[in-house]
């Protein structure tokens, strides 16, 4: 049976019994369907491309479409690690930090200026491997102090933020690390080889959840641990993978932001937590846990960089560019909370 | 009981609907890409013919890329520049990147896609503007770099126009230990250092302790706080010190912008005191931003090393007219900035900048 079978099954009673609520006017049934609609945010960015298209100069142009998809690819990548610690019903601040420790890492294995391996023909698949490798294993650290210590996520992730943004600044004594090799460089800066990269591995992560017991899994532990304990689910094992799963993501993401600035960088991505969490939220992933869609963090990612695209080449100012993006994220997290109420209700 | 369909991805009862989302998301991503093709298709002549048909003469355009406006120093520049392009009238396209080097890239390609005449560009750092720099080169555009210079790259052009922090530091720590070496004593001193990610700070703390050195007999330096530009970092630093060596008395700040900073932590143990009388703690910093000026009025400064916003902005948008114009430009302009004390403040208040912000 599918969703909307579902729908008419549980909701006929509660309408014959109870009387005509607000929720029944046109108006606010049509509000409360575009609240729920799955695809709101796809929408919201085919609108929002259509109106601004006429009145932006080179906003519609295949040269700023590559410039948006530049600019959001390794974002997203961070984005849809994250997108499934909220599913779980975590939270992983420290992703941005990762992203700055890999990037590190990275440079000094493949630098040719100082790099452990420079020069050497295997110096740039040692280097992806370590960028990953520290990444993954700084996400099993998250994982280990959420599920065997018990540590809110929201602590544990936060400590791990400060004690690798330390080590990463500590590494290079503040400074970039350049002479990245030209074939890792490319990995960043030829647009189809970054799209096929992130592309897939969203793909990838979209199958996982959408697929796989292992996504069934994630709802149920973000809807319900203790439920979900009860029915079978290895909560525990599962709320670790999926820490790790995030930090490989930002390893991953760590690839495309230092190939793409050409530096491995103690600073990489630092600024960018509330972009990667913002995205998600407005792709309409729960910070409830429980609910949430890879192809809506695509969709949030999108939107994010079309607004901040768009607002800069209307030659708006800074400060009116922080405040639309700063209205577009909070109006994301009230709509989250209206869905969820709106779904208690139900 | 929840009813099934809030449970779409239960464990138990799998939604055979999900079985189909990937082909969903496929369609949606099809349509998405059709649209947005369309909107191209429809909007390239818009975008690309009035380039190449511009009549001689038309109104030049900048873009103004700064990395960001945290302090009064990034903002008197910012508006430095667009003064100076207004009195020529440029049009000025601006953007700010807000501490992120990702969105810098971002920014600049924008300007490239509007096809501005020039760039005048605070890199985030030296490094990291690398791509942004060749962005810009490969369509053309000349760009400048204000107050932070780009790390050597091959085949990437660009035009510096920067002070030399280390040496204006040097200079300034210098005037300090003279007016240290007048009271005849020994003095404890601190340091507070900025971001070490910030080419600046790297510079300034450098400068700092090319001064000092060997000059242990006058200044001997006991704390080095570490800001991270955070004024509320700077000033607990700066309590712990005294806290752990009451006669500090010899204290330079990497940035005027923490002095409220320092003023708070003095005040709080009672080590705040004018030029002159007893007890007070040679102050030295750098910017020249209205807080250091308002600290010389009032006589509680020794001196900051300015920074020659209205040089700079002068200098970044000639550098720009003449490469459009051919001529040859230097791809490094030093601002020579100045140190200013109690005994210049007349002669030299006219081009602090942090005196004209002040006044406004």
């Amino acid at each position: 049976m599918g969703r909307a079978g579902g729908a008419k099954v549980t909701a006929m009673p509660a309408a014959e019994s109870a009387p005509p609520r607000m929720a029944s006017l046109p108006a606010l049934r049509l509000l409360k369907r575009a609240l729920l609609a799955d695809h709101l945010v796809l929408w919201l960015c085919l609108v929002y491309s259509a109106a601004l298209a006429p009145f932006t100069p080179g906003f519609a142009s295949w040269g700023n479409l590559q410039t948006i998809l530049a600019y959001a690819m390794p974002i997203l990548v961070v984005s849809v690690g994250l997108t499934l610690v909220l599913i779980v019903g975590g939270i992983d601040l420290s992703v941005t930090s990762i992203v700055a420790l890999a990037s590190v890492v990275g440079g000094k294995v493949m630098s040719a200026d100082e790099g452990w391996l420079a020069g050497h023909a295997l110096a740039v698949p040692a280097g992806l491997l370590a960028m990953l490798s520290v990444s993954a294993g700084l996400g099993a650290i998250n994982g280990l102090a959420v599920t065997a210590c018990r540590i809110p996520p929201f602590i544990a992730t936060l400590t791990t933020m400060m004690l690798v943004s330390g080590l990463a600044i500590w590494l290079t004594l503040s400074r970039k690390i350049g002479g990245l090799p030209p074939g890792f460089v490319r990995l960043g800066q030829e647009l189809w080889l970054a799209g096929m990269t992130a592309g897939v591995t969203t793909w990838l992560a979209h199958l996982a959840l959408s697929c796989t017991l292992y996504g069934k899994w994630l709802y149920a532990i973000g809807h319900n641990a203790r439920a979900a304990s009860v029915s079978g689910v290895p909560v525990a094992r599962v709320t670790f993978f999926t820490y790790v799963v995030s930090g490989w993501f930002a390893g991953l993401a760590a690839i495309l932001f230092t190939a793409g600035l050409e530096t491995g960088n103690p600073e990489m991505a630092r600024d960018n937590l509330l972009d990667v969490v913002g995205a998600v939220v407005i792709g309409g992933t729960s910070l409830y846990g429980g609910r949430g869609r890879v192809s809506g963090t695509v969709f949030g990612v999108l939107f994010l960089a079309l607004v901040d695209n768009s607002l800069n080449l209307l030659g708006l100012t800074f400060y009116t560019i922080t405040m639309v993006k700063g209205g577009a994220i909070l109006a994301a997290a009230l709509t989250d909370a209206l869905r969820n109420r709106l779904l208690t209700q139900e | 009981m929840k009813p099934l369909r809030r449970h779409p991805h239960s464990v138990l009862h799998p939604d055979p609907s999900r079985a189909a989302g990937p082909a969903r998301l496929a369609a949606r991503l099809t349509a998405s890409l059709l649209i947005a093709a369309c909107v191209v298709g429809c909007n390239k002549s818009d975008s690309t013919s009035p380039a190449g048909e511009e009549p001689a003469g038309k109104q030049l355009t900048v873009g103004v890329n700064f990395e960001t406006l945290q302090t009064e120093y990034w903002v008197a520049g910012f508006e430095a520049i667009k003064a100076e392009l207004k009195g020529r009238n440029i049009r000025i396209v601006e953007s700010i990147a807000d501490g992120d080097s990702n969105r810098q890239l971002q920014q600049v390609r924008t300007f490239v896609t509007r096809k501005v005449d020039g760039i005048i560009l605070v890199p985030k750092d030296a490094k990291t503007c690398i791509p942004a720099i060749k962005a810009a080169n490969e369509a053309g555009i000349p760009i400048v770099l204000f107050n932070r210079p780009a790390a050597e790259a091959q085949g990437v052009r660009s035009i510096a126009v920067v002070a030399d922090n280390r040496k204006l530091t040097r200079e300034t720590v210098e005037f300090m230990i003279g007016e240290a070496r007048k009271t005849g004593k020994q003095h404890k001193g601190l340091v507070i250092v900025g971001d070490l990610g910030d080419i600046n700070a790297i510079g300034r703390r450098e400068g700092f302790y090319d001064a000092v050195k060997g000059q242990e007999a006058v200044v001997n330096v006991v704390a080095e706080v570490p800001s991270e530009w955070n004024q509320e970092k700077a000033r607990s630093g700066v309590v712990n010190a005294l806290q752990a060596h009451p006669d500090i008395s010899f204290i330079f700040s990497s940035s005027d912008f923490l002095f409220p900073s320092v003023v708070a932590a003095l005040k709080s143990a009672n080590k705040y005191h004018k030029l002159g009388e007893l007890g007070h703690v040679i102050l030295g910093g750098f910017d020249g931003d209205a807080t250091a000026y308002q600290m010389l009025v009032d006589g509680y400064l020794d001196a900051t090393g300015v920074q020659d916003v209205y040089f700079e902005a002068e200098r970044s948008v000639q550098a720009l007219l003449d490469r459009l114009a051919g001529k040859e430009v230097p791809s490094l302009i030093r601002d020579p900035g100045f140190v200013i004390h109690q005994g210049n403040l007349e002669a030299k208040r006219e081009r602090m900048w942090g005196a004209q912000v002040g006044r406004k």
